[in-house]
């Protein structure tokens, strides 16, 4: 491809224009001054408010929705339910199991039955408290045991297993055989929740008999377009949604988003009128999907040379009531399952359930977090087995280019794990501060994490994105991707790319905010797939474009096209210093001369082959990763654990912006804090107890940690924008183990649970677990 | 959802004014809100007609006089923990006043508010217990002193009558040769619930403990004096194997929640509650002894 | 109720219900979109204005309690020299990212400055240990408040 060469040319520049540096990003003004606008902030009075009938029971069949009490009260507009959906009533992600309003069962506590409208909240809180829904319970699963059980209530038609994978590779019995230490351990995750700031929201306005825009918080605008179609019954190019900035998502509103939205736009439609659907925090906290819960068997042999022979995987994966992102979590937990490392011999079996519970959806980190604390954790404790310290086991079987993943894909380029490990362990001090301290009641240790995280989809399933640039007539240019900014950056990433290329300023650019009508699709934003693929699509068309005003300079400038420099958004010949024309003046002969003042880019990696039989294949186009320690003290009379410092490391392929990627490492560390130590979703017969931030607790500003300087990698990705990786996610996964196993370090209780809450982990010293 | 119930809010600029709309039938005071509006907010609160004691300025006020501390029930949190007056002569209560919550918090929240409000946990009660605060009730009918301790009559409950509203906590101040210091366990290191707090103010008599009074929060339906704790220490020569003594005690003498989903287990708040006594036992005693 | 209080330095009347709360005035009746709606429990401090410049969570705060006293948000600060440097140094150092705790987040770190105009970083994050962000790890937050106490 010649954007190959291209890019090894620009990759190949000693010096870059605004890649590399770090800026001011273009859209903190804003947010500071308190004029960003969210969604909540364009709802204008007069709006209709919608909210939820949600299901009382986990499981259960309707009999019958009474809406004529609720229909009376005053101020009240309407009630729908399932009867009055307009197109489809179905909006499963993966599987069509998800009625988008139930009307023959309801699979969870929080499933919604009907939405209200209403002029004011007041009006809606009552109507929704006045319709009555009669139910005829049905026995609940509430756990995988529970739903896997021998003549249990099938929860969907076709039973309790929503998707089933696998890996076979080599001969795992062969491979314990040959182990001298093999240790066999079960791991569990519980539900957590995203918990951002902004709760879940979208503001929607008919526009004529046929036409609906819709403003929300989202991470997949043409996700939220396809499914509003399909609940009205509309083509798509009848839906406009726009994404507005995002208070935070974390994946979690990239379940929310089509749901949410779906419900404002049938509600505006049907009324003829605009109206909003806001979430409080107690919905986001109980009903809106969370982080799957996930059962991991890990049976590991070592030999006695530290390295690993064989790995047998059994992963349970507990979906809640909906499928939703099963299929992608699960298969990434199963081609992951062996960390990052090499294993000759590998077995896994996964299993994903349902159960009456919320369901799981897209979170940081997916199921890579759970699978990375078991086998990470694991990883120590075959160390502590064999006497070898536990940077040198990883450093024995970590991936490195010619070697191997859990799927058999070879790496060939771009693998830093092994540079991100010796880095962390360098920086800390590893061999010194190993020595454990003890003072009085405290005790300190240090722990390693590691993570590798496939960027976009799984398995071979084909990926794109799209993006396009815009030269107006003053020299201002306008970047177009729906690649969503949830707080992340990456649109800006985009710009610095496109900036780069076309050799502008920064501040040339405005970065429009994603709007189906009139972008390219770049597909979502998650799978740490924004800037690796959003961005390169940003470059396919930043390349185009460059050619285009090359093309009218080297006319301006009667010199070969090769002899023209773009910079500073000034166009001038490398060979004749008074041959210079602002982008101004070169925009303007583009428009006279007809030349294409605008470009298109696309971006999709190359094929990927995938064996759903045996699991192997080429699971994805590239990999992120990391590496963290983590120093921790405890205090043991009272089991609670303080974060010293944290030394993270990650491989990030090329920085294009090092203080957004530092944005990136530093949030996730707090959040992996709260995740190992704080976070549970819990339930009591399927209804959520802690359904608000007062017992759903999260790191505050007093639980942050010293940061030491992030240790950057770049091992660049040969198919992307400067060979840029996507850095949200690798962060999260790996300080999650490197808690833990601080904690085992400090103290010889290894914890096969999170979160590892004070109480938690007195009880444990307390038993003696070791 | 969330919304705030339809209320008559009722705006009295002095006591007198404000202890004659406490009469009406299920009026109940707002002070910072900081628990009322959630608890509103929530449903769990069926009151109507609120008196708003924001402008009842004479209720707001830290002072001492003949023996006595003295602090109007209008006092927010951040002024007992900016208080010279408190951080000098009752550290523990000033100590206890910045763990409360946050800034926007103690920015708003009363002591008055929070020991009414009456959360088995409050974390300005264990310590003005431990000081042997007293609580003054008043209404258009009169006004009562009674011991802090008689004041809680249950979880969120409290023994005002109907009319009433606390107006003064009040304390003799700590003499010379007393210290005290407050512990508290939170589930994150910043703006947290306390799962337990303890409260110790000792004074010593050259080595000897000739006064001692402790409560713990969160381990029993109210805040509540450990009388067995104090007992075992009144008039005794206090070192290490004393404290351990009483402190170990504690697991059998506190009673925490069995509900299933508490904040911490009643096993965890046993344990915890000898951790926290012998901490705040010792810390006390330090200052006991540096303030001869 | 008839409420009068001052709004951005600006003298304000308004007629509100007994149970409608600061912020939602703010935001709904006024048109003050900065200030931001996260739990309306006092936990995130989203919604966090100064009253009688001490932050406060304004979801707490009932309208008829703010008769006589001054409201301040991010709005009527925007010129204020201590928040110029304040929002400044936010800027440079990488303290904003979804940008919805930094309305609230700047009020609360304004208040200490001018309470505090050289804090220790254990004072700094005690300041705002009532603003939650979940996006930044607040690495970046605390250091532009020492760097802009630096600056003052």
């Amino acid at each position: 491809m010649e954007y190959d060469k291209i890019l090894e040319d620009l990759l190949g520049r000693k010096e870059f224009l605004v890649v590399g540096k770090s800026i001011i990003r273009t859209d903190a003004l804003d947010k500071a001054l308190g004029r960003a606008r969210f969604t909540s902030d364009y709802i204008q009075p007069g709006t209709v408010v919608v909210k939820e009938v949600y299901s009382t029971h986990p499981h259960a069949l309707i009999k019958r929705v009474d809406t004529s009490a609720a229909l009376k009260v005053p101020g009240v507009l309407a009630v729908y339910t399932g009867a009055d959906v307009p197109g489809m009533n179905q909006i499963g992600y993966a599987i069509p199991d998800q009625p988008f309003l139930c009307d023959e069962k309801v699979h969870f506590i929080g499933d919604p039955i009907a939405i209200v409208c209403a002029e004011d909240e007041y009006a809606a809180q009552e109507a929704r408290d006045a319709v009555v829904v009669d139910y005829d319970p049905l026995p609940a699963n509430l756990t995988i045991d529970e739903t896997l059980a021998k003549g249990a209530v099938h929860i969907h038609e076709g039973g309790n297993i929503a998707i089933e994978s696998r890996i076979r590779k080599g001969d795992v019995e062969k491979g314990f055989s040959e182990a001298k230490v093999e240790i066999e351990e079960t791991y569990e995750t519980p539900y957590q929740d995203h918990a951002y700031i902004e709760p879940d929201v979208a503001y929607a306005v008919p526009e004529g008999a046929g036409k609906v825009t819709v403003i929300g918080a989202m991470q997949s605008p043409f996700l939220v377009r396809e499914k509003v179609a399909d609940v009205l019954g509309w083509k798509l190019n009848q839906v406009r949604v726009i994404q507005a900035l995002t208070g935070g998502a974390f994946g979690g509103k990239d379940d929310t988003g089509p749901l949410v939205s779906a419900k404002a736009a049938m509600a505006a439609v049907k009324l003829g009128r605009p109206a909003a659907l806001v979430y409080d925090r107690f919905e986001v906290t109980a009903y809106t999907p969370k982080r799957f819960p996930s059962r991991i068997h890990l049976r590991t042999g070592v030999d006695k040379d530290g390295m690993l022979t064989a790995t047998k995987v059994d992963i349970k994966l507990d979906c809640g009531a909906f499928a939703n992102r099963a299929p992608y979590w699960l298969w990434r937990q199963t081609v992951h399952a062996t960390g990052p490392y090499e294993v000759p011999n590998v077995h896994v079996d996964g299993t994903a359930v349902y159960t009456n519970k919320v369901f799981g959806g897209s979170y940081r980190g997916f199921g890579d977090l759970a699978v990375h604390f078991a086998v990470d954790s694991h990883m120590d404790r075959l160390a502590n087995e064999l006497g070898m310290d536990p940077v040198e086991l990883r450093l024995r079987n970590v991936l490195t280019v010619g070697k191997r993943t859990a799927s058999d894909q070879l790496l060939d380029h771009s693998v830093g794990i092994e540079e991100c490990i010796r880095g962390v362990a360098e920086a800390s001090d590893w061999a010194k501060i190993r020595e454990p301290r003890r003072n009085g009641s405290k005790v300190r240790g240090v722990g390693i994490g590691t993570a590798h995280h496939g960027i976009s989809t799984s398995r071979g399933a084909p990926d794109w994105s799209a993006a396009s640039v815009i030269l107006n007539e003053d020299g201002s240019f306008t970047y177009r991707t729906s690649i969503c900014e949830l707080g992340q950056g990456t649109p800006i990433g985009h710009a610095k790319i496109v900036a780069e290329i076309v050799g502008a300023k920064m501040e040339a650019f405005h970065i429009e905010i994603p709007d189906t009508d009139t972008m390219a699709n770049a597909r979502p934003t998650h799978g740490s797939r924004g800037l690796t693929l959003g961005g390169t699509a940003a470059a396919d068309a930043a390349l185009k474009l460059r050619g285009q005003m090359v093309n009218i300079a080297a006319i301006l400038f009667e010199c070969e096209k090769d002899r023209v420099d773009l910079r500073d958004s000034v166009a001038s010949c490398k060979d004749d210093a008074s041959k210079t024309i602002s982008f101004k003046e070169l925009a303007r002969e583009m428009y006279i001369r007809g030349a294409n003042p605008a470009a298109y880019g696309f971006f999709t990696p190359p094929r990927r082959f995938f064996d759903p039989e045996t699991g192997l294949g080429v699971s994805y186009p590239a990999y992120t990763f990391a590496a963290t320690a983590c120093e921790v003290e405890v205090d043991l009379e009272t089991g609670q654990v303080e974060i010293l410092k944290i030394w993270p490391a990650m491989d990030v392929g090329k920085a294009i912006d090092p203080l957004l990627i530092d944005g990136q490492i530093h949030g996730a560390i707090s959040h992996g804090i709260g995740i190992a130590l704080m976070e549970s979703i819990r339930l009591d017969a399927g209804e959520v107890v802690n359904p608000n931030l007062t017992d759903y607790v999260i790191p505050s500003s007093m639980d942050t940690p010293e940061v030491a300087e992030s240790i950057l990698v770049e091992k660049p990705y040969r198919h992307s924008a400067f060979g840029a990786k996507g850095v949200g996610e690798p962060a999260i996964i790996s300080i999650v183990p490197a808690i833990s196993n601080a904690i085992y370090h400090a103290t010889g209780v290894s914890f096969n649970t999170i979160p590892i809450t004070a109480e938690r982990l007195h009880a444990a010293l307390r038993r003696g677990d070791r | 959802m969330n919304l705030i119930p339809d209320l008559e809010v009722h705006r009295p600029v002095s006591l007198g004014e404000a202890l004659k709309q406490m009469e009406a039938p299920g009026a109940k005071p707002l002070a910072g809100g900081t628990d009322l509006i959630i608890d509103l907010r929530e449903g769990a609160c069926e009151a109507r007609t609120l008196v708003d004691l924001t402008r009842v300025k004479e209720l707001d006020y830290i002072r001492e006089s003949e023996g006595m501390i003295r602090i109007g029930a209008m006092t927010h949190h951040t002024d007992l923990m900016t208080s010279g007056l408190i951080k000098t002569k009752a550290p523990v209560l000033s100590e206890a006043a910045s763990l409360v919550g946050s800034v926007q918090i103690r920015n708003l929240g009363t002591v008055g508010g929070n020991i009414c409000n009456a959360s088995p946990g409050a974390d300005t009660a264990t310590p003005l217990l431990a000081l042997g605060a007293e609580a003054t009730l008043s209404s258009s009918g009169g006004v009562r002193t009674i011991p802090l301790g008689e004041f809680f009559a249950g979880p969120k409950r409290t023994s005002l009558d109907t009319g009433e509203l606390l107006t003064e906590l009040s304390f003799p101040t700590p003499p010379t040769g007393s210290g005290g210091a407050f512990q508290k366990l939170g589930r994150r290191k910043g703006c947290t619930l306390s799962l337990i707090n303890i409260a110790a103010c000792v004074e010593l008599d050259g080595d000897t403990c000739s006064e001692v009074r402790v409560a713990v929060g969160a381990c029993a339906p109210t805040p509540v004096r450990i009388t067995d704790v104090e007992e075992m220490l009144k008039g005794k020569k206090v070192d290490e194997a004393v404290i351990d003594e009483v402190s170990s005690a504690c697991y059998g003498l506190v009673q925490p929640s069995q509900r299933a989903h508490s904040r911490a287990s009643e096993e965890y708040r046993r344990e915890m509650s000898c951790v926290l006594m012998r901490r705040a036992l010792t810390t006390a005693l330090e200052r006991a002894r540096g303030n001869k | 109720m008839n409420v009068k209080f001052v709004l951005n330095g600006k003298d304000i009347e308004v007629e509100a219900p007994g149970n409608r709360a600061l912020l939602d005035l703010l935001r709904d009746d006024l048109g003050v979109k900065s200030v931001k709606k996260g739990c309306e429990n006092g936990e995130c401090g989203a919604c966090t204005v100064l009253l009688d410049g001490a932050p406060v969570t304004s979801c707490l705060v009932l309208v008829p309690q703010v008769e006589g006293r001054a409201v301040t948000t991010v709005d009527g600060l925007e010129d204020d020299p201590f928040m110029v440097k304040l929002r400044q140094a936010f800027l440079e150092d990488g303290a904003i990212q979804c940008g919805f705790c930094t309305p609230g987040m700047l009020i609360s770190s304004y208040a200490l400055l001018k309470e505090n105009p050289k804090p220790t970083a254990d004072e700094v994050k005690k300041a705002i240990e009532g603003n939650l962000c979940r996006c930044t790890g607040y690495v970046a937050i605390i250091k532009a408040i020492l760097h802009a106490s630096e600056m003052i």
